[in-house]
C-alpha cells in the first residue's frame, strides 16, 4: 500500500471549485424541481382529467427511465432535432425534470395525508380551493413532506454527479480529471466521496433543525 | 316567517347506496330543529347537502329563497352557513384565536385588528377567554368544539349546522358544549342539530325530526315525538337509545 494523499491535498482548491458547481447544479435543479413537483401534484389531484393524465404520464415516464438516459436525450439527442442546449442547461433542466417527478409524488401524498376534514372545514367557512390550499392544507402538508423531501434533496445532490457525463465539470468530473494527470484513483475517489458526504451532512443537519423547529409549533 | 332552507325531492346517492330518497325539508328562520335517527339514516348527509359539501343527484335546494344551481357562488353560500363537525376539524397549525380570525380575514378581507376584536368577543362568549393563544392540541375536546363553534360564528352565519357535535367527546365534556349551543339557541340563531342527546332535543328543539333509511319517518314537537311517537320505527329507536 502506497497511498499518498498529499497529491489530493494540493488539488483541493480544484475539488472545492467542483463542489461549488455541484451545489449550483443541485440548488437550481431542486428549485426548478420543486416548481415542477408542486405543479405536478396539483395536476395529479385536479378534477380536470387532462391535467390529471398529463401529470400521471410525466411521473410514469420519468420514474420508469434512468436519469442518465434522460440527460443524454436532452444533451446528445435534442441537437439532432435542432435544439442545442448548453451542458449546464441540459444538466440542470434534466435533473429538475427527474427530481420533479419524485417530488410530485411526495407532495401529492403529503396533501392527501392531511385530514379530509380540514378541507371541509375551510370550505364550510367560505374559502375557495386556492385559499384552502395556501392557508390550511399547504402548511400542514409541507410539514408532512419534509422528511421525504430531504431524502429527495439528498438523492438529487448525489445524482448531480451524473451531470459529469454531459460534460459539466462538477465535483465528480473534477476528480476524474485529477486522476487523468495523477493516476491516484483511490485517493481522489475517497476524497470526492468525503466531500459529497460533508455537503449532504450539512444539509441533513439543517433539515433536522428545521423539522424539530416545526414539530414544536 | 320566511323559509330559510327548503329541500325539495332531494335524492343523494353514494354509488349504489341511496342515502336520501325524495327528501323534503323546510326550515323557518329562527327555528331550532333536531334530527335524530339510527346511524346510516342520512342525518349528517342532510346537513352536508344544505351547505353543498355533498352534491345532490336530483331535486333542489333553496337557501334564503334562492335556488342553489350550478351558477351559485358556493363560497358566498357557505359563508352564510356555519358548520360544526363531529371531529371539530380545527386548524392544528393555528391558535384558537387564529382559528377564529382566519376565515373573516381571508374570505371577507376584514382587517386583523377588527377580526381579532370580534374573535375575542366570540371566544369569551363560548367561555374560552383564557385559551386564545393555545393550539388545538393543547385544548380538551370540549374546548376544541367550543372554539369550532366560535370559528363558525365569526362568519356571522344565518344558520348553524351541528353534525353530532358531542359524539366524539368524553361524557364529562358533553355538558359544556351543549350549554354553549343552548345559549346560541337563546340568542335566536337558526339551528339544525344532528345529535343523540335527547335531553338537549327536549329542551331546545322547536321540532324534532326522526329519520330512517334516508327518509323522514315522523316529525313534530319534542313532546309529540318523544312522548307519543306514532311510528313503530320511532318507538323502537327511542326504546333502544333509552337503554
Amino acid at each position: 500500500m502506497n497511498l499518498d494523499y498529499s497529491i489530493v491535498v494540493n488539488k483541493l482548491p480544484l475539488l472545492l471549485e467542483g463542489c461549488w458547481v455541484t451545489l449550483e447544479i443541485s440548488f437550481f435543479s431542486l428549485l426548478l424541481g420543486m416548481v415542477f413537483g408542486t405543479a405536478g401534484a396539483l395536476c395529479r389531484l385536479s378534477a380536470n382529467p387532462v391535467l390529471n393524465r398529463l401529470a400521471f404520464l410525466y411521473v410514469w415516464i420519468i420514474r420508469g427511465t434512468p436519469v442518465m438516459v434522460q440527460l443524454f436525450i436532452l444533451y446528445f439527442g435534442l441537437p439532432q432535432l435542432g435544439i442545442k442546449l448548453s451542458s449546464m442547461t441540459a444538466g440542470v433542466f434534466g435533473l429538475a425534470v427527474n427530481t420533479g417527478a419524485y417530488i410530485t409524488e411526495i407532495i401529492r401524498a403529503g396533501i392527501q395525508a392531511v385530514d379530509k376534514g380540514q378541507l371541509e372545514a375551510s370550505m364550510s367557512l367560505g374559502m375557495n380551493y386556492r385559499q384552502s390550499m395556501t392557508r390550511i392544507i399547504g402548511p400542514q402538508a409541507a410539514k408532512i413532506c419534509i422528511p421525504p423531501l430531504v431524502n429527495q434533496y439528498i438523492m438529487t445532490l448525489k445524482n448531480s454527479s451524473i451531470a459529469s457525463l454531459v460534460t459539466i465539470t462538477e465535483l465528480f468530473r473534477t476528480g476524474e480529471q485529477i486522476i487523468y494527470t495523477t493516476f491516484r484513483s483511490f485517493e481522489v475517489y475517497t476524497v470526492v466521496a468525503v466531500l459529497y458526504l460533508i455537503m449532504n451532512s450539512i444539509f441533513m443537519i439543517a433539515a433536522d433543525k428545521l423539522e424539530k423547529g416545526l414539530a414544536r409549533r | 316567517m320566511n323559509s330559510l332552507v327548503e329541500m325539495k325531492k332531494v335524492r343523494k346517492t353514494f354509488g349504489a347506496v341511496e342515502v336520501l330518497k325524495d327528501f323534503n325539508l323546510q326550515l323557518q328562520e329562527g327555528e331550532r330543529v333536531v334530527i335524530i335517527g339510527p346511524s346510516g339514516s342520512g342525518k349528517s348527509t342532510v346537513l352536508r347537502c344544505i351547505n353543498q359539501l355533498e352534491p345532490i343527484q336530483s331535486g333542489c335546494i333553496h337557501f334564503a329563497g334562492e335556488p342553489v344551481t350550478r351558477q351559485t357562488d358556493l363560497c358566498a353560500l357557505r359563508m352564510q352557513i356555519g358548520m360544526v363537525f363531529q371531529r371539530f376539524n380545527l386548524f392544528p397549525h393555528k391558535t384558537a384565536l387564529e382559528n377564529v380570525t382566519e376565515a373573516p380575514m381571508v374570505v371577507k378581507g376584514i382587517s386583523r385588528a377588527t377580526a381579532e376584536q370580534e374573535a375575542l368577543r366570540l371566544l369569551a362568549k363560548v367561555g374560552l377567554s383564557d385559551k386564545t393563544a393555545n393550539y388545538p392540541r393543547e385544548l380538551s375536546g370540549g374546548q376544541q368544539q367550543r372554539v369550532a363553534i366560535a370559528r363558525a360564528l365569526a362568519m356571522n352565519p344565518k344558520i348553524m349546522l351541528f353534525d353530532e357535535p358531542t359524539s366524539a367527546l368524553d361524557p364529562e365534556l358533553v355538558g359544556e358544549v351543549l350549554l354553549t349551543m343552548k345559549e346560541l339557541a337563546e340568542d335566536g340563531m337558526t339551528m339544525v342539530v344532528v345529535t343523540h342527546e335527547m335531553s338537549f332535543a327536549r329542551e331546545v328543539a322547536d321540532r324534532v325530526i326522526f329519520m330512517d333509511q334516508g327518509m323522514i319517518v315522523e316529525q313534530g314537537s319534542p313532546v309529540e315525538v318523544f312522548e307519543r311517537p306514532r311510528h313503530e320505527r320511532t318507538k323502537a329507536f327511542l326504546k333502544r337509545i333509552h337503554h
